[in-house]
C-alpha cells in the first residue's frame, strides 16, 4: 500500500465529526448556546449557502451540511455584538426579499435568488477595495458577508473539497523549491 | 522517626536537579545523565510524551471542529495568549491560559508560556543561528550592559556539540556575521528568493539572503535515528508536536534520551517555590517544590542545581529564593537580579508583489520558512543613529489564484482552479534591544499566584533606539525591494507588547564582575557556585539571532564545567 492510499484509508477510519445543534425532531427551533434559530431562519441560511455554492456535478452546500457549520461558527466563534448584528441583518434581508419579490426567499426561483444575492457583490472589474453598489445598511451587508464567508470557508475546508478538488496533503514528504510550471491553467 | 526522615531525605537526594524540561532543561538532563549523574528533572506542568501526547498531530483541517479557529469565549478569556500567532485549535493545549498563572503588567508584556514537559520547545519556530563575536563583543564595543565574559571561541565547540545532536539544516555560507555550523542539507530558496538573494549580493555590500537555518532533520544522521527520530516530512504542522521527530524538541530528543539512560527521574506537576540555600554549609542544598495536585510542599536535594525554568520564571525562582545570606534573592549581592531584561523587536514587516517568475512555483512545504538576512547594520562600525541592528526573515510564495468575488456555479468552479497566481514576497524584522536597568521584573509585594508564590511584576518596554531601528528596517527593506523591482510595497509597523516575540532574555546575566552580574563565564552563580542558570535569564545581551541554539550550547558547556568541578571536589 503506498503512502497516499494509506492516508486515504486513515481518513476513512477517522471520518469527520459533524456537530449538530440540539434540535429535536418535533421542534422547529434549534437551540444553540447563544441563541435560538427558527425553522425559517435555518432554511434561509441553507438556501443562501446553496445559492452561493450550488449542487452541480459535484456536491453543494446542502450536501456538505455547510449551514450547520455556519450556525456552529456563529455560535462558538463570533462576538456577541456580531451575533446580534447578524440577526438584525437577517431580519432586514427577509424584508428586502419581500419588498423585491413579494414572497419569501425559499419561494424565489433560482434566478431571483441569484439576482438578489448579486446585489451584495461588487461589479466584475471593480477595484479590490471597492464596495458593492447598494445602499443597504451595515448589518444587511454584514449578514450576507458572514453567510458567504462561512459558506466558502466551510466549503474550501470540507473533507470533500480537500480530498477531491484541491487535495490537501497531511504529509507532503517533499519540498521542491523550484517547481516548473509548464502550462499554467488559464481561466 | 529520625531514621525515617533520614531515609526519606536520602530517597529525595540526587546528584543534580534540573528545574525545567524545555529547550535548555532537556539539554541539562541529557548532558548530566550522559556523564553518569543521577538527575531529578522538575517540570511545573503535565507530562507530554513524544507522539502519544500529540492529540492533533495527524488531524486533517476538516477534523477540527472550528477548522482551526479558537472559540470566541476562549479568545475573550485569554487576550494575552490569543495574540500569539500559534494559538489555534491545533496547538492551544500546549499554551498557558491567561488565568492559569497570573502576573502583574506594570507595563504591557505578553508573557507566552508552555507549561508541560518539553515547554516551548514543542512550539518554537525552530530557527537556529550561531552568534559571532560581533554579538558577544557588542556590549563592550557599544558601551551598554556589561561585557560578555566569553567570546565566540569559547562557545564554538559547544555549538558544534549541540548541533550534531539536535540536527540543524543550513548552508555553509561563509559569513563572518553568522558562523557556519555542523549542518544537514539546507532547505533551498525558491525562484524569487534566489533572485532576491543574487540581487542583494550584487547591489549591497555586506548584505546576504541565505537559506534560513533551522532545527529540522533534512537528512538524518545515525545519531538522530538513535534518538528515534526520522527525516522531516515537510508537514509544517510542527506546533502540534511531530510524530516523526522531524524537528528538535526536548520531547522528541533530549528528554527521552536522558530517560533511556535510567538515570533520570522526571517529576511533572512540580512548581518550584525556591532553591534552598543552607547558610551553615554556605551552598545551595536543594529545591523546594509545591506539588500542584496535592498542594503539598516537598523538598529535594542535590549537589548541583540547574535552573532552566525559562527566562522570566528563572528570575522568579531566584528572586524568591531568600535566605539569611541572600535576603534579596539567590546570588543577588549585586542587586541586578531581575534587571536588564531585554527581548527582540518584531514590530515591523513588509510585503510586496512580484512580477514575472511565472515559469516557477514551489511544491510541498518549506519547514525553514524561506530565507534569512543576517544583521548588516552597524556590524563593522557604528554607522546609524541607533545602536546594534536587526536580522530579517525573507520569504516569497505563490498560491493558486482564486477569486472570492461572485456566487453560484461559476464561482464554485473557480474555487477549484489550479491556476497559479502571482508571486508575493515578505519580510519581518528581528531587532536587538538594549538591556537596561529600567527594564526589569520583580516579585510583586502583595499578589500571590495559586500556589502562594509571589506573582511576577513585569516592567519592560521599548525605547527610542527600538523606534529608530524599526524606522531603519522599513527604509532599508523598502529600498531593497524597490531596487529588486518588487511592486506595490507595503510596510506595516505595530506596537506589539514586548514578550510576544517570545525571546525575553536576561535578569540573571553573565559577566566578569560579581558586582554587576549574577553569573560567571560558566553560567555559575558567582556567589553560589553549585547553582547554574543556562536559559534565557543568563543572557547579557540579546543580539538579533533566535536564541535557543545558544541556550543549548551554554547548557552543554556549563554541564561539562559543573561535572569537572564536582570531580575536583570544588562544588
Amino acid at each position: 500500500m503506498d503512502r497516499r492510499t494509506a492516508l486515504k484509508n486513515l481518513a476513512l477510519v477517522i471520518g469527520s465529526t459533524a456537530l449538530l445543534p440540539r434540535c429535536t425532531s418535533h421542534s422547529s427551533v434549534a437551540h444553540f448556546n447563544s441563541f435560538d434559530v427558527t425553522y425559517d431562519q435555518q432554511s434561509l441560511v441553507l438556501d443562501m449557502a446553496e445559492t452561493i455554492i450550488p449542487k452541480t456535478a459535484t456536491p453543494g452546500a446542502t450536501d456538505l451540511g455547510l449551514d450547520k457549520f455556519i450556525w456552529l461558527m456563529l455560535d462558538d466563534c463570533t462576538k456577541t455584538d456580531d451575533q446580534k448584528a447578524f440577526f438584525k441583518g437577517m431580519g432586514e434581508f427577509s424584508d428586502l426579499v419581500k419588498k423585491t419579490y413579494n414572497k419569501d426567499f425559499a419561494d424565489c426561483t433560482k434566478q431571483e435568488k441569484m439576482a438578489l444575492l448579486s446585489t451584495f457583490e461588487k461589479k466584475p472589474g471593480d477595484k479590490k477595495d471597492a464596495k458593492p453598489a447598494n445602499n443597504y445598511s451595515k448589518e444587511l451587508n454584514g449578514f450576507f458577508g458572514t453567510v458567504k464567508g462561512l459558506t466558502v470557508f466551510g466549503y474550501t475546508e470540507s473533507q470533500y473539497f480537500m480530498t477531491k478538488e484541491i487535495v490537501y496533503e497531511l504529509v507532503p514528504g517533499r519540498y521542491n523549491a523550484m517547481y516548473p510550471v509548464k502550462n499554467n491553467m488559464k481561466a | 522517626m529520625a531514621n525515617l526522615n533520614v531515609d526519606s531525605a536520602k530517597e529525595r537526594t540526587y546528584d543534580a536537579i534540573v528545574i525545567g524540561s524545555g529547550m535548555s532543561g532537556g539539554w541539562a538532563a541529557k548532558e548530566l545523565t550522559d556523564k553518569g549523574l543521577k538527575v531529578l528533572m522538575l517540570e511545573r506542568g503535565r507530562d507530554v510524551k513524544h507522539i502519544k501526547d500529540y492529540p492533533t498531530t495527524n488531524m486533517y483541517p476538516w477534523e477540527f471542529k472550528h477548522r482551526g479557529e479558537m472559540p470566541m469565549k476562549v479568545q475573550e478569556a485569554n487576550p494575552i495568549v490569543n495574540r500569539c500567532y500559534a494559538f489555534h485549535e491545533d496547538a492551544a493545549h500546549f499554551f498557558v491560559k491567561d488565568a492559569e498563572h497570573p502576573y502583574v503588567q506594570t507595563k504591557p508584556f505578553d508573557w507566552i508560556r508552555g507549561y508541560q514537559v518539553g515547554g516551548k520547545s514543542l512550539l518554537w519556530a525552530r530557527q537556529t543561528q550561531r552568534w559571532s563575536d560581533f554579538d558577544f563583543g557588542g556590549p563592550a564595543r557599544d558601551g551598554f550592559a556589561v561585557d560578555w565574559p566569553i567570546r565566540y571561541k569559547d562557545i564554538a565547540p559547544w555549538y558544534s556539540h549541540v548541533e550534531k545532536f539536535a540536527g540543524i539544516s543550513g548552508n555553509r555560507d561563509g559569513l563572518d556575521t553568522l558562523p557556519d555550523g555542523e549542518f544537514l542539507p539546507a532547505f533551498p530558496l525558491n525562484a524569487v528568493e534566489t533572485y532576491f538573494s543574487k540581487h542583494v549580493k550584487d547591489h549591497y555590500k555586506g548584505r546576504y539572503v541565505i537559506s534560513a537555518r533551522c532545527a529540522h532533520l533534512s537528512k538524518p544522521n545515525q545519531i538522530h535515528l538513535d534518538q528515534g527520530r526520522a527525516q522531516c516530512q515537510e508537514r509544517t504542522l510542527c506546533q502540534r508536536g511531530c510524530p516523526f521527530g522531524g524537528y528538535f524538541s526536548a520531547n522528541a530528543s533530549t528528554v527521552p534520551w536522558a530517560l533511556r539512560s535510567g538515570k533520570l527521574t522526571l517529576r511533572p506537576y512540580s512548581v518550584v517555590e525556591s532553591v534552598i540555600y543552607d547558610d551553615n554549609k554556605g551552598k545551595a542544598t536543594g529545591v523546594r517544590i509545591i506539588d500542584t495536585n496535592t498542594k503539598q510542599t516537598e523538598e529535594y536535594y542535590a549537589r548541583i542545581i540547574f535552573v532552566n525554568a525559562a527566562a522570566l520564571n528563572t528570575n522568579l525562582i531566584l528572586l524568591n529564593s531568600k535566605s539569611k545570606r541572600f535576603p534579596n534573592g539567590l546570588g543577588n549581592d549585586s542587586g541586578v537580579l531581575g534587571k536588564y531584561v531585554a527581548f527582540h523587536n518584531y514590530s515591523a514587516h513588509i510585503g510586496a508583489e512580484v512580477e514575472g517568475f511565472e515559469e516557477w512555483a514551489t511544491d510541498g512545504r518549506n519547514p525553514a520558512g524561506g530565507g534569512y538576512i543576517p544583521r548588516f547594520r552597524n556590524v563593522y562600525k557604528q554607522e546609524t543613529d541607533f545602536l546594534r541592528g536587526y536580522a530579517c526573515g525573507l520569504y516569497a510564495y505563490r498560491g493558486f489564484k482564486h477569486s472570492y468575488e461572485g456566487i453560484g456555479e461559476d464561482f464554485k468552479a473557480g474555487l477549484s482552479k489550479k491556476e497559479y497566481g502571482p508571486w508575493r514576497v515578505g519580510s519581518h524584522m528581528m531587532g536587538e534591544t538594549i538591556p537596561k536597568e529600567s527594564n526589569f521584573v520583580k516579585l510583586d509585594p502583595n499578589l500571590k499566584d495559586p500556589w502562594g508564590i509571589p506573582q511576577l511584576n513585569i516592567s519592560v518596554d521599548y525605547d527610542d533606539n527600538d523606534e529608530k531601528m524599526k524606522k531603519d528596517y522599513v527604509e532599508q527593506l523598502t529600498e531593497m525591494f524597490t531596487s529588486a523591482g518588487f511592486k506595490n510595497i507595503k510596510a506595516e509597523t505595530n506596537h506589539q507588547a514586548p514578550g510576544l516575540d517570545i525571546h525575553e532574555m536576561g535578569g540573571a546575566r553573565m559577566g566578569n564582575d560579581p558586582k554587576t552580574s549574577i553569573l560567571n563565564k560558566w553560567n555559575q552563580v558567582h556567589s553560589c557556585p553549585n547553582v547554574f542558570v543556562t536559559d534565557g535569564a543568563s543572557m547579557t545581551s540579546t543580539s538579533c539571532q533566535n536564541p535557543s541554539l545558544t541556550y543549548m550550547a551554554f547548557t552543554a558547556r556549563a554541564v561539562d564545567h559543573a561535572v569537572s568541578e564536582m570531580n575536583k571536589g570544588n562544588i
